[in-house]
């Protein structure tokens, strides 16, 4: 009951938000497509600038700022936070879950083993290293086993 | 309650599907992998390891009027030998499971169920419901709210030391394709008392901004502040430059108080952390395409905190052949870290890191090769190393159904040895319920 009594402002304001989402509507303002009308080849850094100089319909940004170079990729933390509706054209939430979920099974370099060229976190003997790292940078913990996937942090940390 | 809530929202959603699912198209993502793994610790016996695991995909589009779909995720573990992990010889995690509806216009969502949101300097995992719209005049809103999903209880608690709910959202205002500004907060329940850790609740306050004064110069970033310790929490910025269409040069800053930041991260809020400390780092890169499908990048940061400064820097190398189903990387990166970052009493953290990979994947088999070593300045645990090398096969049963296997060796300070070995099925598939399989 206390847990259904806290939800009533979140249902309110979706609520609230989906009202003007029905009225948004009336307006006719851009909206952008479900998904990428052209399947897009597997393994590639996709360049957006192949077919696309404009800016995306719904979003307002340049296209181009959105192709995979390795900085993007490297730094797509900070497009997700924003434009996640974007990256939803092409990317399933399962695809960002490979990596950032609330529980891990295995690591994702393990389970995509025969995928070495993605991007993949704490690859090799990571168990040692995290001792060195999470003494630099804490707060790169943090993003991903602060507040879920901490339980293998829990198993030592005590 | 909170069981029975999750329960109920499950119900639902199912529960809608057999009326609408006429016209759906469903793509079924399955992975099954059967892992054999053999570790030998210095001083302890030999451990084997033979775990199952499955992971479940599904997506089920144009439900209803064509705007509804259902999208799960999870997976699930047995072990079919001794126990790998924890206490628990089966496992599992219901990752997310929601219904969406998506508007016609406005980039308008509705979802409801267990659901991942990232709006600014929210990024939370929930069992309710999220909400978004854009409005006239470039405004925008967003909004989301439900039960706290909870993880594993830290030792000797009751406890992960998050609060019950969750509330947050996010208002932008975009002019032209020059600038967005974003207001976000995020606000849980009381944490409860723990018995062996510090703890504090979690509630934030945040702004972004995205701004391009130019096509070859974006910048973006954020700032949040914690309402709890009333401090601020983290600077994070982003500058982009691309001076010619096939560079990339950025550059990037970081800020974080550990009293604002890391407040909430109960396992780590007590003793470990110093609530005075600070992490700052600053870097660069710059990447650039020789020719489609080679691509160069060089990187550099530097990190300060109280524990001392460290710098990281090094170069990447990717290359594509035979229309890129033939790929290759290398990289080489070197990190200088003083004693204050090192392990136990080892006198620095300074090591080299040294990979490289190739993999080709054809109508009919898939290959690929992955190497990478660690070579420590000062030897951890008596090892100079740490390295792993693995090798990956598989055919291509039919176009969506293959049949993989991987074979790992590596040496390191933990383990003297390690094997890992796996068979992996993945299935990966869509149907139209009008036309079949696609």
């Amino acid at each position: 009951m206390r847990i259904a009594h806290r939800m009533l402002p979140a249902a309110f304001l979706a609520g609230l938000i989906t009202l003007l989402a029905a009225c948004a509507q009336m307006q006719e303002l851009p909206s952008l497509p479900a998904s990428h009308p052209e399947a897009l080849a597997v393994g590639q850094q996709t360049d957006c600038s192949e077919c696309h100089d404009d800016q995306a319909r719904g979003t307002l940004k340049a296209l181009t700022a959105f192709s995979h170079t390795p900085a993007f990729v490297k730094n797509h933390r900070f497009y997700a936070a924003s434009d996640d509706r974007l990256c939803a054209v092409c990317h399933k939430s399962s695809f960002c879950n490979d990596c950032h979920t609330n529980k891990v099974e295995m690591k994702p370099s393990y389970k995509f083993g025969y995928r070495p060229d993605r991007e993949m976190p704490h690859r090799g003997d990571f168990l040692t290293l995290h001792k060195i790292e999470g003494k630099l940078d804490p707060a790169s913990c943090y993003r991903c086993h602060g507040r879920a996937n901490n339980e293998r942090c829990v198993a030592c940390h005590r | 309650m909170k069981k029975a809530l999750c329960r109920l929202l499950s119900a639902v959603s199912l529960l809608a599907l057999p009326a609408t699912a006429s016209a759906a198209e469903t793509a079924v993502d399955s992975t099954t992998i059967f892992r054999f793994e053999q570790r030998d610790i210095s001083g302890a016996s030999k451990q084997d390891f033979m775990p199952a695991t499955q992971f479940l995909g599904l997506d089920v589009e144009k439900l209803a009027d064509g705007n509804l779909s259902l999208h799960f995720s999870g997976w699930g573990r047995a072990d079919l030998a001794d126990k790998s992990y924890n206490n628990d010889k089966v496992d599992g995690s219901f990752t997310y499971g929601y219904l969406q509806y998506r508007f016609k216009e406005a980039n308008a969502t509705v979802r409801l169920g267990r659901l991942f949101v990232h709006e600014g300097i929210a990024n939370e995992q929930v069992d309710g419901i999220s909400a978004r719209t854009d409005l006239p005049l470039g405004f925008g809103l967003s909004a989301f709210g439900g039960a706290t999903v909870h993880t594993k209880h830290l030792y000797g608690e009751k406890s992960d030391g998050k609060g019950d709910s969750i509330i947050g959202g996010r208002a932008t205002y975009r002019y032209k394709g020059f600038l967005e500004l974003g207001a976000s907060a995020v606000y849980e329940d009381n944490a409860p008392k723990l018995i062996n850790y510090a703890n504090a609740t979690h509630r934030l306050l945040g702004g972004d901004i995205w701004l391009t004064p130019h096509r070859m110069v974006e910048i973006m970033g954020h700032s949040s502040y914690n309402t709890e310790t009333r401090t601020l929490a983290e600077h994070s910025y982003l500058l982009n430059l691309k001076p010619l269409r096939n560079l990339v040069v950025t550059g990037e800053f970081n800020e974080y108080r550990d009293r604002g930041y890391l407040n909430s991260w109960a396992m780590f809020s007590g003793a470990a952390l110093n609530p005075a400390d600070k992490s700052r780092s600053l870097g660069g890169s710059a990447s650039y395409d020789i020719a489609k499908n080679v691509e160069l990048a060089a990187d550099y940061k530097h990190y300060t905190r109280e524990l001392g400064n460290a710098d990281r820097y090094g170069i990447n190398g990717r290359f594509g052949f035979l229309n890129n189903t033939v790929r290759t990387g290398i990289g080489y990166h070197y990190l200088r870290a003083g004693s204050g970052f090192a392990i136990g009493t080892t006198p620095s953290a300074s090591y080299h890191e040294l990979h490289a990979f190739a993999l080709h994947d054809s109508a009919t088999y898939f290959a690929a090769l992955d190497g990478i070593d660690y070579i420590f300045k000062d030897k951890v645990y008596n090892e100079k190393s740490a390295w792993e090398g693995t090798a990956s096969l598989g055919y291509h049963i039919t176009p969506a159904l293959a049949l993989s296997g991987d074979v790992s060796y590596g040496r390191n300070p933990q383990f003297t040895e390690e094997i890992k070995g796996l068979v992996r099925l993945t299935y990966t598939t869509t149907f139209d319920s009008k036309r079949g399989k696609k």
